[in-house]
């Protein structure tokens, strides 16, 4: 899910390190309504994609208009959100839950795991929002050439913008579904995902320099960075080893796909 | 003192010096005025003493950045040459004078690897040097997962020496960062990660050896990795396989509040000094502040932001 | 027989299925000019590469100064006194003149490390001896695109140069910025410098050429003294057959109507300061006038890309208030920007995303992209102006400038069904490809499309043109029917009014 977030701001030449940070703050806002009634899901989803959709605007606005890098802006967010966090939390792990969060996670319909079908509608509506509609031609226009966009009639800025909000909205679903998942809220859920999500993305071909990529190729990067961990933890290897091999994929996707399309 | 002074000169860079310097001096006064304790003798000096690391490892990040890439390995790099160093001296404390010029070695090396990895397979600095990173990480923690090794008594004093008052480490850093400028700025192969870092396909064609000058870069900041960790591992005693994992972004904003630029091409070490002290020196302020380290993050986030826009800003005009 | 400063026989250059040079015979004597001609894609670029020492070649040999040589980077062939400007300008925007001159021999005091007094002072020789003035303390950004020419030629004069390559040096300048680079050319060609020069421009080949060497599809078409060959014998050569006539005939009878644009009295900074201009439809209207003299600047304002500080727009008789390019666009008027890999195109994106840019609207259907309509209106695009392209789905970026520049006629022909502005619409484009872009342009016009259209070549501007208006320091200098404009006429109102200190075209100057 952060995936399809992160591949739409990488197309517009950008990059979100604030996704985790994003992530585990949803999970403690989703705490902060201390429900414990299935009631309370449809108020915490609203509040959740509303403060997720408020950070990518900041992300979004600092990028194209007040032309920060989003190395760093995002860099920033993701400190800023950090902080605000912890200091909320005071460090302290939270389990106020409505028992309904946890069946997004492990939950199942016809048999199908409901996350698996989130994911899939989500796969699908913005695959179709990035390959089909007329925004996401505008979308690689502007990763394209962001003059040549402006000059055919596109606004940069906001399109940069609205690439922005929509990861972070995606990071904020993907947040909630972790929640329900690991059940409890410690500050750190969802590290590693900004790094991961970044890695998946370029393993699925999505060009860093912008105007290049498929959601569905990015999506599968995710699944051959999953398995990978999976099989590395089913052949008994010791974390430490999956680091290894992780680095090592990572670099040596990369550069397949650099000599490929070069 | 006189490559600063060209530095200013040459770069027209005063504006953004100014901006941080004047940031500076308000901390100071600001400080002076919230705490009794923030401007003593005694403070200062246990301030720099804590910049030492994080200014060493922002040193060999301005190289990097200088050239347009970026360094995401130097916090794995750190921890582990802590490791190696304390494991080493346990074993042999009489060999000092052979575990720190090898471990100089060995991260100088990975550090030219990273280098050499952007170019051979053209992939993006940000890419290889996360996935060097995470190998790093990874054959750390393989050796060892918990903090452990021992210096002997002779780095552990080194580290708390004082000569006329002043941490020796920090007049060690002021002298390298001295003759980083000094070679930044006057010497052919300084010089040429400007060149390279504004305009890579321009610097080929001037005949300028660019792989080399990029491999060179990043083994600096391998360098720098490698000497942070002596002086992180002298004052800690130990080698810890995640002590500086956080280093790696903190490294970054010193670079980008000193007014270097994400692109390459412009900026200097005397920002990044610059840029440590005030980050440093904002977080001693806050601690005596009492003020929980979670807000230091959020102003720390909101400085980054800041200074980037100002920095921007000022470009444009 | 002297001995040539270089010499390649048989040279061969070859990629997986292209052969962009195909037993190449080349010789540059001491103190010639030595122009290299042909088309787009005929190997001038290889060529230039491999006596760089940029590329080595797959087969032939190449004597330097009598020796034989095989250069393994540019480096070395830099060391032996080849020096190569090549189109894009390698130097260093954020770094000063000085630095950017001795970039690669930054002189050194006694303890080895650069001297910054030293370095300037060297500069400024080296610049003096150029004659042009440009400070040494300046960025290279804020330097106009001449001088920052003058800087590149400045870097040969460094080291010793005994072969100078120039690839299309007058592309990006004009006027009297031409001439103080072929005084210089001379100059250097007096003092024994082979020189080598590319370039589209025939009328410059006459000018400064000794001899000629043309390229057609990686072979030598034809080489001798210049004096042998005629203008036509020349483009024959290069194109590989006659062309019969190179510019359309004009229209018949001066275009009848209101203006479709009417512009009164513009003004925008200090790049345009007085500028009044109309077209009708159905009209070709050219602006000619030196680089920097407002031109482009006109054109952004009229699209709606730069604001102005004063004047009226009017368009059809209504006043024009369009301050984005999105309502130019919806308005009917399509803008061809002279930089096209910058500007104009999606390099990464097929034909069809390139073609379709400023009209998606024209193809969205419920808010999704019909992507067999947009195939259909691309396939359409490219056999109405013959783009040579498999498939609509071509990225753009695998095209030949001339390809290129023909797709974003496919685009704006669509768009501007009222006023097309163009900005050097054949810049970088073969000769070949040119005629095609001007029987475009001509064709447009005649279905009832007025153009506007900004270019630096003379001959293009009076060839195509009905009306000329002649731009000169932010001001229209004057109004030519382009029937009876000459070249002379233009260039004496191009330079009429110059102020020296205040126009950006005159920093470049003679010192006396």
């Amino acid at each position: 899910m952060v995936v399809v977030g992160q591949t739409f701001v990488i197309l517009v030449r950008g990059l979100d390190l604030s996704v985790a940070s994003l992530m585990a703050t949803v999970a403690v806002l989703a705490t902060a309504f201390k429900a414990t009634t299935n009631d309370a899901i449809p108020m915490i989803f609203v509040a959740a994609i509303a403060f997720s959709a408020v950070v990518g605007l900041v992300n979004g606005w600092l990028v194209a208009r007040r032309n920060v890098s989003p190395f760093l802006a995002t860099l920033a967010m993701m400190i800023i959100l950090q902080g605000v966090r912890f200091a909320y939390t005071g460090g302290a792990p939270i389990s106020t839950l409505p028992p309904g969060m946890g069946f997004l996670a492990s939950g199942r319909i016809l048999g199908i795991p409901v996350n698996l079908i989130t994911l899939a509608l989500l796969a699908i509506i913005f695959g179709v929002v990035l390959h089909r509609s007329r925004l996401g031609r505008e979308i690689f226009m502007v990763g394209s050439n962001p003059k040549a966009a402006f000059l055919n009639g596109v606004a940069p800025d906001r399109v940069i913008i609205f690439c922005y909000v929509i990861c972070s909205v995606c990071a904020g679903i993907g947040g909630l579904f972790l929640l329900g998942y690991v059940g409890t809220v410690s500050n750190w859920v969802g590290q590693g995902y900004e790094l991961d999500s970044i890695v998946a993305a370029v393993m699925g071909g999505v060009a860093l320099t912008g105007g290049r990529g498929n959601i569905f190729a990015a999506l599968l990067g995710v699944a051959v960075l999953v398995v990978i961990n999976n099989l590395v933890l089913l052949l008994g290897f010791p974390i430490e080893m999956q680091l290894i091999i992780k680095g090592i994929i990572i670099i040596g996707a990369a550069a397949f796909y650099r000599t490929r399309l070069a | 003192m006189s490559a600063v002074v060209a530095e200013f000169r040459r770069n027209r860079l005063s504006l953004s010096y100014v901006i941080v310097v004047a940031l500076l001096i308000l901390l100071v006064v600001a400080g002076g005025f919230l705490s009794d304790r923030f401007l003593t003798w005694r403070n200062f000096g246990n301030l720099f003493q804590q910049l030492v690391v994080l200014g060493m490892v922002s040193l060999g990040q301005t190289f990097v950045v200088l050239l347009g890439g970026i360094d995401l390995a130097v916090g794995s790099l750190v921890s582990a040459s802590t490791v190696f160093i304390a494991h080493f001296l346990e074993w042999r404390p009489d060999l000092l004078w052979l575990a720190l010029p090898l471990a100089l070695v060995a991260a100088t090396a990975i550090g030219a690897l990273n280098g050499l990895l952007t170019i051979v397979l053209r992939v993006h600095p940000l890419i290889v040097t996360l996935g060097m990173s995470s190998i790093i990480f990874g054959g750390t923690l393989m050796y060892n997962k918990e903090p452990g090794g021992s210096v002997p008594r002779g780095l552990a004093d080194f580290s708390y020496a004082k000569l006329w008052g002043t941490p020796v480490t920090a007049i060690v850093l002021v002298a390298i960062f001295a003759l980083a400028g000094l070679w930044l700025q006057r010497s052919r192969s300084g010089r040429s990660i400007y060149f390279v870092g504004g305009d890579r396909e321009a610097a080929r064609l001037n005949g300028l050896p660019v792989n080399r000058i990029v491999v060179m870069a990043y083994a600096l900041s391998g360098l720098c990795a490698g000497l942070a960790a002596i002086f992180l591992t002298a004052r800690t005693g130990v080698g810890d396989p995640r002590i500086g994992a956080a280093l790696t972004l903190q490294s970054i904003t010193p670079v980008v509040v000193g007014g270097t630029v994400l692109a390459g091409g412009r900026g200097g070490v005397l920002g990044t000094l610059l840029g440590v002290l005030l980050v440093t020196m904002l977080n001693n302020l806050l601690n005596f502040l009492n003020v929980s380290s979670y807000y230091q993050w959020v102003i720390q986030g909101l400085i980054i932001i800041i200074a980037v826009s100002i920095h921007t800003t000022k470009r444009r005009q | 027989m002297v001995t040539p400063v270089i010499e390649l026989s048989r040279i061969e250059k070859e990629y997986p299925g292209v052969k962009p040079l195909d037993r190449v015979d080349f010789a540059v004597r001491p103190g010639e000019i030595h122009a290299l001609l042909g088309e787009n894609g005929a190997g001038k670029s290889t060529l230039i590469r491999v006596m760089g020492g940029a590329i080595k070649p797959n087969g032939g040999s190449m004597t330097y100064l009598g020796k034989p040589v095989s250069w393994q980077s540019p480096k070395q062939a830099r060391a032996a006194g080849i020096h190569v400007i090549h189109q894009e300008l390698a130097l260093f925007p954020e770094l000063s003149v000085a630095e950017n001159i001795l970039v690669d021999a930054q002189p050194r005091n006694g303890l080895g490390l650069i001297s910054g007094r030293a370095r300037h002072a060297r500069a400024a020789e080296i610049l003096a001896q150029l004659g042009v003035r440009i400070s040494t303390h300046a960025k290279i950004d804020e330097l106009p695109l001449a001088d920052q020419q003058m800087v590149e030629i400045a870097k040969a004069l460094v080291g010793e140069v005994r072969l100078l390559v120039l690839d299309e040096p007058t592309a990006v300048i004009s006027g009297h910025e031409v001439d103080l680079l072929f005084d210089n050319m001379r100059r250097l060609k007096r003092e024994g410098v082979g020189i080598v020069y590319v370039s589209h421009r025939l009328e410059e080949i006459f000018e400064i050429a000794d001899r000629v060497t043309i390229l057609k599809d990686g072979q030598v078409a034809g080489t001798g003294p210049v004096g042998d060959l005629t203008r036509e014998e020349m483009i024959t050569k290069m194109v590989g057959r006659r062309l019969e006539q190179i510019y359309p005939a004009r229209r018949k009878a001066p275009a009848g109507g209101p203006d479709i644009l009417k512009v009164s009295n513009l003004r925008a900074g200090h790049r345009v300061r007085d500028v009044s201009i109309t077209v009708k439809p159905g009209e070709v209207v050219g602006i000619a006038g030196m680089v920097g003299s407002g031109r482009t600047e006109v054109a952004e304002i009229i699209f709606g890309t730069r604001a102005l500080d004063g004047g009226t727009i009017e368009f059809e008789g209504r006043p024009l208030d369009q301050r984005r390019p999105r309502e130019a666009i919806r308005n009917g008027v399509g803008f061809l920007t002279e930089n096209r890999k910058d500007e104009g195109l999606f390099l990464g994106l097929p034909i069809s995303a390139n073609v379709m840019a400023p009209d998606l609207a024209g193809v969205t259907r419920r808010g999704l992209i019909d992507r067999r309509g947009e195939r259909d209106i691309a396939l359409e695009q490219i056999r109405n102006f013959a783009v040579a392209a498999p498939s609509p789905e071509v990225k753009v970026g695998n095209l030949s400038g001339g390809n290129q520049q023909k797709v974003l006629f496919g685009r704006w022909s669509r768009i501007a069904r009222k006023l097309l502005i163009l900005d050097e619409p054949t810049r970088g484009v073969d000769i070949g490809a040119k005629v095609e872009i001007y029987r475009i342009v001509r064709n447009l016009a005649e279905q009832g499309v007025g153009i506007l259209m900004i270019s630096s070549e003379l001959p293009e501007i009076i060839g195509l043109s009905d009306r000329i208006f002649v731009m000169s320091q932010g001001h229209v200098a004057g109004e030519i029917d382009g029937a009876s404009a000459t070249e002379e006429a233009i260039m004496d109102l191009a330079v009429r009014s110059i102020d020296r200190r205040e126009g950006k075209a005159a920093r470049l100057e003679q010192v006396a």
